[in-house]
Protein backbone atom coordinates (compact mmCIF):
# COMPACT_ATOMS: atom_id res chain seq x y z
CA UNK A 1 0.00 0.00 0.00
CA UNK A 2 1.28 3.43 -0.90
CA UNK A 3 2.20 5.85 1.84
CA UNK A 4 -0.50 8.37 2.80
CA UNK A 5 1.72 11.29 1.88
CA UNK A 6 4.83 11.06 -0.22
CA UNK A 7 6.88 14.15 -1.06
CA UNK A 8 9.93 13.49 -3.20
CA UNK A 9 12.52 16.15 -3.89
CA UNK A 10 9.87 18.82 -3.61
CA UNK A 11 10.88 22.40 -4.26
CA UNK A 12 8.63 25.42 -4.40
CA UNK A 13 9.70 28.70 -5.91
CA UNK A 14 7.27 31.56 -5.48
CA UNK A 15 6.98 35.11 -6.66
CA UNK A 16 7.55 37.50 -3.82
CA UNK A 17 4.69 39.46 -2.33
CA UNK A 18 6.05 42.81 -3.50
CA UNK A 19 4.68 41.75 -6.87
CA UNK A 20 1.28 42.61 -5.44
CA UNK A 21 2.09 46.22 -6.13
CA UNK A 22 2.66 45.37 -9.73
CA UNK A 23 0.15 47.18 -11.87
CA UNK A 24 -0.50 47.99 -15.48
CA UNK A 25 0.46 51.63 -15.13
CA UNK A 26 3.88 50.80 -13.75
CA UNK A 27 4.41 48.03 -16.26
CA UNK A 28 3.60 50.39 -19.11
CA UNK A 29 5.90 53.08 -17.69
CA UNK A 30 8.74 50.60 -17.28
CA UNK A 31 8.17 49.35 -20.77
CA UNK A 32 8.37 52.86 -22.15
CA UNK A 33 11.56 53.51 -20.20
CA UNK A 34 12.93 50.38 -21.77
CA UNK A 35 13.43 48.19 -18.75
CA UNK A 36 10.91 45.50 -18.09
CA UNK A 37 10.84 44.69 -14.40
CA UNK A 38 12.21 41.33 -13.55
CA UNK A 39 9.95 39.04 -11.62
CA UNK A 40 11.40 38.34 -8.20
CA UNK A 41 11.24 34.75 -7.09
CA UNK A 42 12.51 33.02 -4.03
CA UNK A 43 12.73 29.43 -2.93
CA UNK A 44 10.28 28.65 -0.15
CA UNK A 45 10.75 24.89 -0.04
CA UNK A 46 13.94 23.24 -1.16
CA UNK A 47 14.58 19.55 -1.88
CA UNK A 48 12.10 18.28 0.66
CA UNK A 49 11.54 14.57 1.10
CA UNK A 50 8.80 13.41 3.41
CA UNK A 51 6.96 10.13 3.68
CA UNK A 52 4.01 9.83 6.04
CA UNK A 53 2.45 6.41 6.51
CA UNK A 54 -1.28 5.84 6.95
CA UNK A 55 -2.42 6.56 10.48
CA UNK A 56 0.69 8.50 11.48
CA UNK A 57 0.24 11.65 13.55
CA UNK A 58 3.01 14.10 12.87
CA UNK A 59 3.70 17.60 14.07
CA UNK A 60 5.51 20.22 12.03
CA UNK A 61 7.47 22.80 13.99
CA UNK A 62 9.86 25.57 13.14
CA UNK A 63 10.22 29.35 13.28
CA UNK A 64 7.85 31.72 11.48
CA UNK A 65 8.31 31.82 7.75
CA UNK A 66 10.18 28.54 7.66
CA UNK A 67 7.66 26.92 5.31
CA UNK A 68 5.52 24.89 7.71
CA UNK A 69 2.15 26.05 6.37
CA UNK A 70 3.48 25.84 2.82
CA UNK A 71 4.13 22.13 3.30
CA UNK A 72 0.51 21.69 4.39
CA UNK A 73 -0.69 23.57 1.31
CA UNK A 74 1.42 21.35 -0.92
CA UNK A 75 -0.12 18.27 0.66
CA UNK A 76 -3.61 19.76 0.34
CA UNK A 77 -3.00 20.35 -3.37
CA UNK A 78 -3.59 24.08 -2.97
CA UNK A 79 -0.04 24.77 -4.12
CA UNK A 80 1.74 22.78 -6.79
CA UNK A 81 5.44 22.06 -6.47
CA UNK A 82 7.84 23.76 -8.85
CA UNK A 83 9.94 20.60 -8.88
CA UNK A 84 9.46 17.17 -7.43
CA UNK A 85 6.50 14.94 -6.82
CA UNK A 86 3.66 15.19 -4.32
CA UNK A 87 1.66 11.99 -3.93
CA UNK A 88 -1.34 11.84 -1.68
CA UNK A 89 -3.34 8.69 -1.21
CA UNK A 90 -6.76 9.12 0.35
CA UNK A 91 -9.19 11.96 0.91
CA UNK A 92 -7.84 15.20 2.32
CA UNK A 93 -9.93 17.57 4.42
CA UNK A 94 -9.52 21.25 3.62
CA UNK A 95 -6.88 23.04 5.56
CA UNK A 96 -8.16 24.00 8.94
CA UNK A 97 -6.66 27.31 9.93
CA UNK A 98 -7.50 30.74 11.20
CA UNK A 99 -9.42 32.83 8.65
CA UNK A 100 -11.76 30.73 6.54
CA UNK A 101 -12.72 31.60 2.99
CA UNK A 102 -16.44 32.00 3.60
CA UNK A 103 -18.55 34.32 1.48
CA UNK A 104 -19.49 37.11 3.89
CA UNK A 105 -22.86 37.78 2.23
CA UNK A 106 -24.14 34.21 2.13
CA UNK A 107 -26.06 32.70 5.01
CA UNK A 108 -24.34 30.18 7.24
CA UNK A 109 -26.35 27.34 5.71
CA UNK A 110 -25.47 28.33 2.14
CA UNK A 111 -21.81 28.66 3.04
CA UNK A 112 -21.79 25.22 4.63
CA UNK A 113 -23.38 23.59 1.58
CA UNK A 114 -21.12 25.49 -0.81
CA UNK A 115 -18.01 24.60 1.15
CA UNK A 116 -19.04 20.96 1.13
CA UNK A 117 -19.49 20.96 -2.64
CA UNK A 118 -16.05 22.52 -3.05
CA UNK A 119 -14.77 19.67 -0.90
CA UNK A 120 -16.28 17.26 -3.42
CA UNK A 121 -19.39 16.36 -1.45
CA UNK A 122 -22.84 16.06 -2.88
CA UNK A 123 -25.22 19.00 -2.43
CA UNK A 124 -28.01 16.85 -0.94
CA UNK A 125 -25.64 15.10 1.40
CA UNK A 126 -24.44 18.50 2.63
CA UNK A 127 -28.01 19.70 3.24
CA UNK A 128 -28.55 16.69 5.46
CA UNK A 129 -25.40 17.43 7.41
CA UNK A 130 -26.04 21.14 7.93
CA UNK A 131 -27.76 20.68 11.28
CA UNK A 132 -25.03 18.48 12.69
CA UNK A 133 -22.38 20.97 11.59
CA UNK A 134 -24.23 23.97 13.05
CA UNK A 135 -24.82 22.04 16.25
CA UNK A 136 -21.16 21.33 16.71
CA UNK A 137 -20.21 24.93 15.94
CA UNK A 138 -22.98 26.07 18.33
CA UNK A 139 -24.31 28.47 15.72
CA UNK A 140 -27.70 26.87 15.07
CA UNK A 141 -29.64 29.94 16.20
CA UNK A 142 -28.18 32.21 13.53
CA UNK A 143 -28.25 29.75 10.64
CA UNK A 144 -29.97 32.12 8.21
CA UNK A 145 -27.83 35.15 9.00
CA UNK A 146 -25.13 36.37 6.62
CA UNK A 147 -21.77 34.97 7.57
CA UNK A 148 -20.22 38.42 7.93
CA UNK A 149 -22.00 38.76 11.28
CA UNK A 150 -19.76 36.04 12.75
CA UNK A 151 -16.79 36.97 14.90
CA UNK A 152 -13.43 35.57 13.84
CA UNK A 153 -13.65 32.96 16.59
CA UNK A 154 -17.12 31.90 15.47
CA UNK A 155 -16.12 31.53 11.83
CA UNK A 156 -13.09 29.49 12.87
CA UNK A 157 -15.48 27.24 14.79
CA UNK A 158 -17.66 26.84 11.72
CA UNK A 159 -14.65 26.06 9.53
CA UNK A 160 -13.50 23.45 11.99
CA UNK A 161 -16.96 21.90 12.23
CA UNK A 162 -17.31 21.57 8.43
CA UNK A 163 -13.85 20.17 7.83
CA UNK A 164 -14.16 17.57 10.57
CA UNK A 165 -17.77 16.56 9.86
CA UNK A 166 -16.58 13.89 7.50
CA UNK A 167 -13.85 11.59 8.60
CA UNK A 168 -11.12 12.30 6.08
CA UNK A 169 -8.18 9.95 5.56
CA UNK A 170 -5.84 12.86 5.97
CA UNK A 171 -6.40 15.83 8.25
CA UNK A 172 -4.26 18.94 7.99
CA UNK A 173 -4.33 21.32 10.92
CA UNK A 174 -2.67 24.72 10.96
CA UNK A 175 -2.57 26.37 14.37
CA UNK A 176 -6.19 25.43 14.83
CA UNK A 177 -5.82 25.10 18.58
CA UNK A 178 -5.15 28.81 18.94
CA UNK A 179 -8.74 29.73 18.08
CA UNK A 180 -12.02 29.71 19.91
CA UNK A 181 -12.59 30.14 23.59
CA UNK A 182 -11.27 27.66 26.10
CA UNK A 183 -14.45 25.61 26.21
CA UNK A 184 -14.64 25.28 22.46
CA UNK A 185 -10.97 24.42 22.23
CA UNK A 186 -11.60 21.49 24.53
CA UNK A 187 -14.51 20.42 22.36
CA UNK A 188 -12.30 20.58 19.28
CA UNK A 189 -9.58 18.66 21.01
CA UNK A 190 -12.11 15.99 21.97
CA UNK A 191 -13.27 15.68 18.38
CA UNK A 192 -9.70 15.58 17.16
CA UNK A 193 -8.98 12.80 19.64
CA UNK A 194 -11.59 10.77 17.81
CA UNK A 195 -9.53 11.15 14.66
CA UNK A 196 -6.43 10.49 16.68
CA UNK A 197 -7.81 7.16 17.81
CA UNK A 198 -9.06 6.30 14.34
CA UNK A 199 -6.83 5.50 11.42
CA UNK A 200 -6.71 9.03 10.10
CA UNK A 201 -3.37 10.47 9.14
CA UNK A 202 -2.85 13.81 10.86
CA UNK A 203 -0.38 16.54 10.03
CA UNK A 204 -0.40 19.36 12.53
CA UNK A 205 1.41 22.68 12.40
CA UNK A 206 1.66 24.35 15.77
CA UNK A 207 3.76 26.43 18.09
CA UNK A 208 2.18 24.69 21.04
CA UNK A 209 5.15 22.50 21.85
CA UNK A 210 3.48 20.88 24.82
CA UNK A 211 0.54 19.75 22.69
CA UNK A 212 2.80 18.43 19.96
CA UNK A 213 5.01 16.53 22.39
CA UNK A 214 1.91 15.05 24.01
CA UNK A 215 -0.14 14.20 20.92
CA UNK A 216 2.23 13.43 18.06
CA UNK A 217 4.48 10.46 17.60
CA UNK A 218 6.79 12.12 15.17
CA UNK A 219 8.00 15.65 14.62
CA UNK A 220 9.35 17.36 11.55
CA UNK A 221 11.31 20.50 12.28
CA UNK A 222 11.47 22.72 9.24
CA UNK A 223 13.86 25.60 8.87
CA UNK A 224 14.54 27.60 5.73
CA UNK A 225 12.33 25.33 3.67
CA UNK A 226 14.29 22.20 4.52
CA UNK A 227 13.85 19.44 7.05
CA UNK A 228 16.12 20.08 9.98
CA UNK A 229 14.99 17.19 12.14
CA UNK A 230 12.73 14.22 11.61
CA UNK A 231 12.19 11.86 14.51
CA UNK A 232 10.41 11.18 17.81
CA UNK A 233 8.23 14.09 18.94
CA UNK A 234 9.64 14.55 22.44
CA UNK A 235 13.22 14.65 21.18
CA UNK A 236 12.35 17.04 18.35
CA UNK A 237 10.55 19.47 20.62
CA UNK A 238 13.40 19.40 23.10
CA UNK A 239 16.00 20.09 20.45
CA UNK A 240 13.88 22.84 18.92
CA UNK A 241 13.29 24.64 22.24
CA UNK A 242 16.98 24.40 23.08
CA UNK A 243 17.81 26.05 19.77
CA UNK A 244 15.61 29.09 20.36
CA UNK A 245 17.90 31.92 21.46
CA UNK A 246 17.02 33.15 24.94
CA UNK A 247 19.18 36.28 24.87
CA UNK A 248 16.74 38.63 23.15
CA UNK A 249 14.96 39.68 26.31
CA UNK A 250 12.30 37.05 25.88
CA UNK A 251 11.75 33.91 27.78
CA UNK A 252 9.12 31.38 27.01
CA UNK A 253 6.31 29.48 28.67
CA UNK A 254 7.09 28.08 32.09
CA UNK A 255 10.19 30.24 32.45
CA UNK A 256 8.07 33.33 32.06
CA UNK A 257 5.63 32.23 34.73
CA UNK A 258 8.53 31.52 37.01
CA UNK A 259 9.92 34.97 36.37
CA UNK A 260 6.59 36.50 37.24
CA UNK A 261 6.25 34.46 40.41
CA UNK A 262 9.68 35.53 41.58
CA UNK A 263 9.27 39.18 40.86
CA UNK A 264 7.72 41.33 43.56
CA UNK A 265 5.16 43.04 41.36
CA UNK A 266 4.41 40.13 39.06
CA UNK A 267 5.70 42.21 36.22
CA UNK A 268 8.15 41.04 33.72
CA UNK A 269 10.63 43.63 32.56
CA UNK A 270 10.30 43.70 28.83
CA UNK A 271 10.65 47.40 28.29
CA UNK A 272 13.83 48.31 26.50
CA UNK A 273 14.13 44.98 24.85
CA UNK A 274 10.55 45.01 23.74
CA UNK A 275 9.63 42.80 20.84
CA UNK A 276 8.10 45.58 18.82
CA UNK A 277 11.39 47.42 18.90
CA UNK A 278 12.73 44.44 17.10
CA UNK A 279 9.93 44.70 14.59
CA UNK A 280 7.74 42.06 16.16
CA UNK A 281 4.16 42.34 17.25
CA UNK A 282 2.79 41.02 20.52
CA UNK A 283 -0.75 39.65 20.55
CA UNK A 284 -3.06 38.68 23.31
CA UNK A 285 -5.58 35.95 22.58
CA UNK A 286 -8.53 36.16 24.91
CA UNK A 287 -11.97 34.64 24.35
CA UNK A 288 -10.99 33.67 20.88
CA UNK A 289 -10.18 37.25 19.92
CA UNK A 290 -6.69 38.16 18.92
CA UNK A 291 -5.55 41.71 19.54
CA UNK A 292 -2.24 43.48 19.65
CA UNK A 293 -0.91 44.64 22.99
CA UNK A 294 1.23 47.64 23.53
CA UNK A 295 4.56 46.83 25.10
CA UNK A 296 4.64 49.71 27.51
CA UNK A 297 2.12 48.05 29.76
CA UNK A 298 3.08 44.48 29.17
CA UNK A 299 2.74 43.21 32.69
CA UNK A 300 1.60 39.75 33.67
CA UNK A 301 -0.78 41.04 36.32
CA UNK A 302 -3.20 42.11 33.60
CA UNK A 303 -3.67 38.63 32.33
CA UNK A 304 -5.48 35.54 33.51
CA UNK A 305 -4.81 31.90 32.94
CA UNK A 306 -7.18 31.84 30.01
CA UNK A 307 -4.98 34.15 28.01
CA UNK A 308 -2.38 33.27 25.48
CA UNK A 309 0.28 35.74 24.51
CA UNK A 310 1.86 35.52 21.11
CA UNK A 311 4.84 37.26 19.68
CA UNK A 312 4.15 37.19 15.99
CA UNK A 313 2.70 33.71 15.87
CA UNK A 314 4.74 31.95 18.49
CA UNK A 315 3.18 31.28 21.87
CA UNK A 316 5.41 32.77 24.50
CA UNK A 317 3.11 32.51 27.42
CA UNK A 318 0.37 30.11 28.13
CA UNK A 319 -0.38 30.25 31.81
CA UNK A 320 -1.49 26.84 33.03
CA UNK A 321 -4.93 26.39 34.49
CA UNK A 322 -5.28 26.95 38.22
CA UNK A 323 -2.17 29.03 38.51
CA UNK A 324 -2.60 32.60 39.62
CA UNK A 325 -0.78 35.30 37.88
CA UNK A 326 0.10 38.70 39.30
CA UNK B 1 9.72 16.56 -13.35
CA UNK B 2 6.74 18.24 -11.90
CA UNK B 3 3.67 16.28 -11.16
CA UNK B 4 0.92 16.02 -8.67
CA UNK B 5 -0.99 12.84 -8.35
CA UNK B 6 -4.01 12.16 -6.28
CA UNK B 7 -5.78 8.87 -6.10
CA UNK B 8 -9.09 10.66 -5.55
CA UNK B 9 -10.33 14.16 -6.31
CA UNK B 10 -9.65 16.52 -3.44
CA UNK B 11 -12.19 15.02 -1.07
CA UNK B 12 -15.04 12.66 -1.59
CA UNK B 13 -16.00 9.38 -3.11
CA UNK B 14 -13.39 8.00 -5.44
CA UNK B 15 -14.02 7.57 -9.17
CA UNK B 16 -16.35 10.51 -9.22
CA UNK B 17 -16.56 11.75 -12.77
CA UNK B 18 -14.37 14.75 -13.36
CA UNK B 19 -16.99 16.39 -15.57
CA UNK B 20 -19.66 15.95 -12.93
CA UNK B 21 -17.40 17.68 -10.42
CA UNK B 22 -16.85 20.60 -12.77
CA UNK B 23 -20.54 21.08 -13.48
CA UNK B 24 -21.39 20.81 -9.77
CA UNK B 25 -18.75 23.38 -8.89
CA UNK B 26 -19.81 25.80 -11.61
CA UNK B 27 -23.50 25.42 -10.81
CA UNK B 28 -23.04 25.98 -7.08
CA UNK B 29 -20.63 28.88 -7.58
CA UNK B 30 -23.02 30.56 -10.02
CA UNK B 31 -25.89 29.99 -7.60
CA UNK B 32 -23.86 31.57 -4.81
CA UNK B 33 -23.22 34.70 -6.87
CA UNK B 34 -26.93 34.97 -7.80
CA UNK B 35 -27.99 34.54 -4.17
CA UNK B 36 -25.62 37.24 -2.98
CA UNK B 37 -26.68 39.59 -5.74
CA UNK B 38 -30.40 39.35 -5.14
CA UNK B 39 -30.47 39.04 -1.38
CA UNK B 40 -32.89 41.66 -0.11
CA UNK B 41 -33.93 42.96 -3.53
CA UNK B 42 -37.56 43.26 -4.59
CA UNK B 43 -37.26 42.73 -8.33
CA UNK B 44 -34.50 40.17 -8.04
CA UNK B 45 -33.54 38.63 -11.35
CA UNK B 46 -35.97 40.95 -13.17
CA UNK B 47 -33.30 43.65 -12.90
CA UNK B 48 -31.47 42.01 -15.76
CA UNK B 49 -34.50 42.79 -17.89
CA UNK B 50 -35.04 46.23 -16.39
CA UNK B 51 -31.56 47.41 -17.33
CA UNK B 52 -31.75 47.04 -21.15
CA UNK B 53 -35.48 47.89 -21.12
CA UNK B 54 -34.97 51.22 -19.35
CA UNK B 55 -31.97 52.06 -21.50
CA UNK B 56 -34.06 51.36 -24.59
CA UNK B 57 -36.70 53.80 -23.35
CA UNK B 58 -34.06 56.47 -22.72
CA UNK B 59 -32.46 56.03 -26.13
CA UNK B 60 -35.82 56.02 -27.89
CA UNK B 61 -36.94 59.21 -26.17
CA UNK B 62 -33.73 61.01 -27.07
CA UNK B 63 -32.71 59.55 -30.43
CA UNK B 64 -35.80 57.69 -31.65
CA UNK B 65 -37.33 60.48 -33.70
CA UNK B 66 -34.03 61.62 -35.16
CA UNK B 67 -32.84 58.17 -36.23
CA UNK B 68 -36.11 56.53 -37.20
CA UNK B 69 -35.63 57.53 -40.85
CA UNK B 70 -32.72 55.08 -40.97
CA UNK B 71 -35.16 52.40 -39.85
CA UNK B 72 -37.68 52.93 -42.59
CA UNK B 73 -39.32 55.73 -40.66
CA UNK B 74 -40.41 53.29 -38.00
CA UNK B 75 -39.92 54.09 -34.31
CA UNK B 76 -40.80 50.47 -33.52
CA UNK B 77 -37.84 49.22 -35.53
CA UNK B 78 -35.56 51.65 -33.71
CA UNK B 79 -36.85 50.39 -30.37
CA UNK B 80 -36.27 46.76 -31.34
CA UNK B 81 -32.85 47.50 -32.75
CA UNK B 82 -31.75 49.38 -29.64
CA UNK B 83 -33.14 46.69 -27.33
CA UNK B 84 -31.40 43.81 -29.13
CA UNK B 85 -28.15 45.76 -29.15
CA UNK B 86 -28.44 46.54 -25.45
CA UNK B 87 -29.05 42.87 -24.63
CA UNK B 88 -25.73 42.02 -26.28
CA UNK B 89 -23.66 44.81 -24.79
CA UNK B 90 -25.06 44.69 -21.25
CA UNK B 91 -24.60 40.91 -21.13
CA UNK B 92 -21.05 41.13 -22.41
CA UNK B 93 -20.00 43.85 -19.99
CA UNK B 94 -21.74 42.33 -16.97
CA UNK B 95 -20.36 38.84 -17.58
CA UNK B 96 -16.78 39.92 -18.30
CA UNK B 97 -16.66 42.39 -15.40
CA UNK B 98 -17.92 39.79 -12.95
CA UNK B 99 -15.55 37.14 -14.31
CA UNK B 100 -12.61 39.54 -14.04
CA UNK B 101 -12.90 39.81 -10.27
CA UNK B 102 -13.75 36.17 -9.68
CA UNK B 103 -10.31 34.59 -9.26
CA UNK B 104 -8.94 37.34 -7.02
CA UNK B 105 -12.21 37.47 -5.09
CA UNK B 106 -12.00 33.78 -4.26
CA UNK B 107 -8.34 33.86 -3.29
CA UNK B 108 -9.24 32.89 0.28
CA UNK B 109 -11.00 29.73 -0.82
CA UNK B 110 -8.32 28.84 -3.34
CA UNK B 111 -5.77 28.99 -0.55
CA UNK B 112 -7.73 26.41 1.39
CA UNK B 113 -9.27 23.87 -0.93
CA UNK B 114 -7.83 22.46 -4.14
CA UNK B 115 -10.44 23.72 -6.62
CA UNK B 116 -9.79 24.16 -10.34
CA UNK B 117 -9.30 27.92 -10.68
CA UNK B 118 -11.21 28.24 -13.96
CA UNK B 119 -14.41 27.34 -12.10
CA UNK B 120 -14.79 30.90 -10.86
CA UNK B 121 -14.73 32.89 -14.13
CA UNK B 122 -16.83 30.18 -15.82
CA UNK B 123 -19.38 30.39 -13.00
CA UNK B 124 -19.52 34.18 -13.34
CA UNK B 125 -20.47 33.84 -16.98
CA UNK B 126 -22.90 31.02 -16.14
CA UNK B 127 -24.66 33.21 -13.55
CA UNK B 128 -25.14 35.93 -16.17
CA UNK B 129 -26.35 33.42 -18.74
CA UNK B 130 -28.92 32.18 -16.25
CA UNK B 131 -30.16 35.71 -15.56
CA UNK B 132 -30.67 36.43 -19.24
CA UNK B 133 -32.14 33.02 -19.94
CA UNK B 134 -35.05 33.82 -17.67
CA UNK B 135 -35.42 37.40 -18.91
CA UNK B 136 -34.08 38.88 -22.14
CA UNK B 137 -33.04 35.82 -24.17
CA UNK B 138 -36.62 34.47 -24.51
CA UNK B 139 -37.80 37.95 -25.49
CA UNK B 140 -35.20 38.06 -28.23
CA UNK B 141 -36.36 34.63 -29.43
CA UNK B 142 -40.02 35.69 -29.49
CA UNK B 143 -39.07 38.90 -31.24
CA UNK B 144 -37.34 36.88 -33.95
CA UNK B 145 -40.38 34.66 -34.48
CA UNK B 146 -42.82 37.58 -34.58
CA UNK B 147 -40.75 39.87 -36.79
CA UNK B 148 -39.12 37.46 -39.25
CA UNK B 149 -41.76 34.70 -39.48
CA UNK B 150 -38.91 32.50 -40.58
CA UNK B 151 -37.75 29.24 -38.95
CA UNK B 152 -34.15 29.68 -40.09
CA UNK B 153 -33.89 33.06 -38.38
CA UNK B 154 -35.37 31.69 -35.15
CA UNK B 155 -33.13 28.62 -35.13
CA UNK B 156 -30.06 30.81 -35.54
CA UNK B 157 -30.93 32.97 -32.50
CA UNK B 158 -29.54 30.42 -30.00
CA UNK B 159 -26.49 29.98 -32.21
CA UNK B 160 -25.72 33.69 -32.11
CA UNK B 161 -26.39 33.79 -28.36
CA UNK B 162 -23.98 30.89 -27.85
CA UNK B 163 -21.38 32.78 -29.87
CA UNK B 164 -21.95 35.77 -27.57
CA UNK B 165 -21.51 33.53 -24.50
CA UNK B 166 -18.30 32.10 -25.96
CA UNK B 167 -17.04 35.61 -26.65
CA UNK B 168 -17.78 36.72 -23.08
CA UNK B 169 -16.22 33.56 -21.64
CA UNK B 170 -13.02 34.11 -23.58
CA UNK B 171 -12.72 37.72 -22.45
CA UNK B 172 -13.75 36.75 -18.92
CA UNK B 173 -11.05 34.08 -18.61
CA UNK B 174 -8.33 36.39 -19.93
CA UNK B 175 -9.43 39.30 -17.71
CA UNK B 176 -9.68 37.10 -14.59
CA UNK B 177 -6.13 35.85 -15.17
CA UNK B 178 -4.68 39.29 -15.93
CA UNK B 179 -6.38 40.87 -12.91
CA UNK B 180 -4.33 38.61 -10.63
CA UNK B 181 -1.21 40.36 -11.88
CA UNK B 182 -2.51 43.83 -12.68
CA UNK B 183 -4.76 45.08 -9.94
CA UNK B 184 -5.63 48.29 -11.77
CA UNK B 185 -7.28 46.33 -14.57
CA UNK B 186 -10.88 47.12 -13.47
CA UNK B 187 -10.29 50.84 -14.05
CA UNK B 188 -8.99 50.13 -17.52
CA UNK B 189 -11.82 47.73 -18.28
CA UNK B 190 -14.40 50.30 -17.19
CA UNK B 191 -13.00 52.71 -19.77
CA UNK B 192 -12.71 49.98 -22.40
CA UNK B 193 -16.33 49.06 -21.70
CA UNK B 194 -17.44 52.62 -22.34
CA UNK B 195 -15.41 52.81 -25.54
CA UNK B 196 -16.96 49.53 -26.67
CA UNK B 197 -20.41 50.84 -25.83
CA UNK B 198 -20.01 54.10 -27.69
CA UNK B 199 -18.22 52.61 -30.71
CA UNK B 200 -20.76 49.87 -31.26
CA UNK B 201 -23.74 50.85 -33.44
CA UNK B 202 -25.94 50.47 -30.42
CA UNK B 203 -28.26 53.43 -30.25
CA UNK B 204 -27.32 54.97 -33.57
CA UNK B 205 -27.47 53.46 -37.06
CA UNK B 206 -24.17 52.17 -38.41
CA UNK B 207 -24.71 54.36 -41.48
CA UNK B 208 -24.05 57.63 -39.66
CA UNK B 209 -20.56 56.60 -38.58
CA UNK B 210 -17.64 57.80 -40.71
CA UNK B 211 -16.16 55.26 -43.10
CA UNK B 212 -12.98 54.62 -41.11
CA UNK B 213 -14.95 54.00 -37.91
CA UNK B 214 -17.02 51.41 -39.77
CA UNK B 215 -13.83 49.41 -40.33
CA UNK B 216 -13.65 49.15 -36.54
CA UNK B 217 -17.20 47.75 -36.45
CA UNK B 218 -15.93 44.86 -38.54
CA UNK B 219 -13.20 43.92 -36.06
CA UNK B 220 -15.04 44.89 -32.87
CA UNK B 221 -16.19 41.47 -31.67
CA UNK B 222 -19.09 42.93 -29.69
CA UNK B 223 -20.33 44.86 -32.72
CA UNK B 224 -20.17 41.63 -34.70
CA UNK B 225 -22.30 39.76 -32.20
CA UNK B 226 -24.69 42.69 -32.08
CA UNK B 227 -25.06 42.86 -35.87
CA UNK B 228 -25.56 39.09 -36.03
CA UNK B 229 -28.26 39.10 -33.37
CA UNK B 230 -30.08 41.93 -35.13
CA UNK B 231 -29.86 40.03 -38.40
CA UNK B 232 -31.51 36.91 -36.97
CA UNK B 233 -34.12 38.75 -34.87
CA UNK B 234 -35.24 41.80 -36.81
CA UNK B 235 -33.55 41.27 -40.18
CA UNK B 236 -35.63 42.01 -43.23
CA UNK B 237 -35.53 39.91 -46.34
CA UNK B 238 -33.56 36.69 -46.80
CA UNK B 239 -30.98 35.86 -44.17
CA UNK B 240 -27.52 37.32 -44.63
CA UNK B 241 -25.18 34.65 -43.24
CA UNK B 242 -22.08 36.88 -43.13
CA UNK B 243 -22.67 38.55 -39.73
CA UNK B 244 -23.72 35.22 -38.15
CA UNK B 245 -20.56 33.53 -39.38
CA UNK B 246 -18.45 36.48 -38.23
CA UNK B 247 -20.01 36.30 -34.75
CA UNK B 248 -19.47 32.55 -34.45
CA UNK B 249 -15.88 32.82 -35.63
CA UNK B 250 -15.23 35.75 -33.26
CA UNK B 251 -16.73 33.83 -30.33
CA UNK B 252 -14.69 30.70 -31.02
CA UNK B 253 -11.50 32.68 -31.44
CA UNK B 254 -12.04 34.68 -28.25
CA UNK B 255 -12.85 31.52 -26.26
CA UNK B 256 -9.73 29.76 -27.46
CA UNK B 257 -7.47 32.75 -26.87
CA UNK B 258 -8.95 33.41 -23.43
CA UNK B 259 -8.50 29.79 -22.39
CA UNK B 260 -4.88 29.81 -23.56
CA UNK B 261 -4.11 33.06 -21.71
CA UNK B 262 -5.69 31.65 -18.57
CA UNK B 263 -3.73 28.43 -18.87
CA UNK B 264 -0.45 30.20 -19.43
CA UNK B 265 -0.83 32.50 -16.42
CA UNK B 266 -2.48 30.03 -14.02
CA UNK B 267 0.83 28.70 -12.69
CA UNK B 268 1.68 31.88 -10.81
CA UNK B 269 -1.82 32.64 -9.49
CA UNK B 270 -1.39 31.21 -6.03
CA UNK B 271 1.73 33.27 -5.35
CA UNK B 272 -0.25 36.48 -5.67
CA UNK B 273 -3.59 35.53 -4.14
Amino acid sequence: MAAAIDLRGVALVRRTQEELHYDLKRTALNFVRGHARRVHRHTVIDRLDLVVEHGEKIGIIGPNGSGKSTVLKLIAGVLRPTRGIVRVSGSVAPLIEIGVGFDPDLTLVDNIVYYGVLMGRDEHEMRERVDAILDFAELGTIREQPTKTLSSGMSARLGFAIATEFRPDILLLDEVLAVGDERFRRKCTARLDRFWDAHSTIVLVSHDMAYIARSCERVIWIDGGQIHFDGPAALGVEKYLASVPAGNGFTRGAQLVELAANSRTGEIPVRGTSPTEQGMQVFLIRDGMRRPISNDDFSLSDYTWDDIIHVDDAVILEVPEGERVG
Amino acid sequence: MTSLTRSVPAFGPPRRLEIRRWTDLIRMTALRSLKVRYRGTILGVLWSFANPAMMTVVYTVIFGAAYSRYFGGSIERYVMSAFVGLVVVTFFLAATTEAMGSVVGNGGLLNKIAVPTAVFPLASVAANVFQQTVTTFPIVLVLSAVVTHDALHVVLVPVVLLALVALSTGFGLALAALYVFFRDLPHLWAIAGFVLWITSPLFYPAEIAPERIRAWFAINPVANALTALREVTIGTGPLDPAPVLAAVAGGAFALLTGALVFRALRRDFMDLL
